[in-house]
């Protein structure tokens, strides 16, 4: 049930990296809203790409678990902006960490607002 | 007792095989991409993306959406070697610096690649970012396999 309000969200509401949402007109801001998640490796995958760190170069299991984890992040935080009454977000940033234990905090970021069309 | 051949044996053949062949798989990486970089520069005719956050001639922008791509990166073990001697004298450490480079030029090619299969005219307000992840935190050993992540985000018009 989450998981489809998560993806329905996704595909309508807007958002943006600029301060506007380009042939909107912003009329209400809700404040700061956020979502983040925490990855954790997964064993097998931590092998493979343990034996790819020999030759170095790009790890592709590693690239593809971090952006699902963002995407999901992402989600959360339209979740966050909708529940607030924002039907955009605008100004989106993210950052990543570390976490103990070999795991990695994906945090994104953004102003929630009300935009209305003109 | 093959086990404990297999673990003391198999990294120094991995050490050795990364000294040997480690800088032709990175470079066959890196040649792809810069073919890649050229088939869209020619084809834009210059570059899609952009890090101002307004279009530079005055156009109206009917729809835009968020892009992001990322890459995770690593080192392999005979640059990490390289570099351990290096940070003992200090100074700059280029074996690393061939590996970062990749990774940032691979992750903006993707941002571009992405933004033209979407169908998006440009890419406005990049912004690229370094984070150290999934490394070990234990008794202060941090990042001993150097995995570093890429990520580039930025605003698609049309």
């Amino acid at each position: 049930m989450y998981l489809l309000i998560l993806r329905r969200l996704m595909q309508e509401m807007m958002t943006s990296n600029i301060e506007t949402i380009p042939g909107f007109t912003i009329t209400k801001s809700w404040g700061v809203v956020s979502g983040s998640t925490v990855r954790a490796k997964h064993i097998g995958k931590d092998i493979l790409a343990g034996l790819k760190n020999i030759i170095g170069g790009e790890l592709k299991a590693y690239t593809e678990l971090l952006m699902e984890a963002r995407t999901e992040a992402l989600g959360r935080m339209m979740m966050d902006a909708s529940q607030r009454g924002a039907n955009a977000v605008v100004n989106v940033r993210f950052a990543t960490s570390s976490v103990a234990g070999g795991a990695a905090e994906l945090f994104a970021y953004g102003t929630g607002v009300t935009i209305v069309e003109g | 007792m093959a086990v404990i051949a297999l673990f003391t044996v198999f990294p120094s053949l991995a050490f050795i095989y990364s000294m040997l062949f480690a800088r032709f798989h990175q470079s066959k990486a890196l040649n792809e991409l810069l073919a890649r970089e050229t088939v869209v520069m020619k084809q834009l005719g210059g570059d899609n993306l952009h890090t101002l956050s307004k279009p530079i001639s005055e156009r109206k922008i009917n729809k835009s959406g968020l892009l992001m791509s990322n890459i995770t990166v690593a080192p392999s073990w005979w640059q990490l070697f390289l570099g351990s001697i290096r940070s003992i004298f200090g100074g700059n450490i280029v074996s690393f610096d061939k590996v970062l480079a990749f990774g940032r030029s691979e992750v903006m090619q993707r941002l571009r690649e992405q933004a033209i299969g979407e169908g998006w005219d440009e890419v406005l307000n990049v912004r690229v970012e370094t984070s150290m992840v999934l490394n070990k935190v234990k008794g202060g050993k941090q990042n001993k396999m150097g995995t570093l992540e890429f990520v580039a985000y930025g605003t698609g018009i049309r």
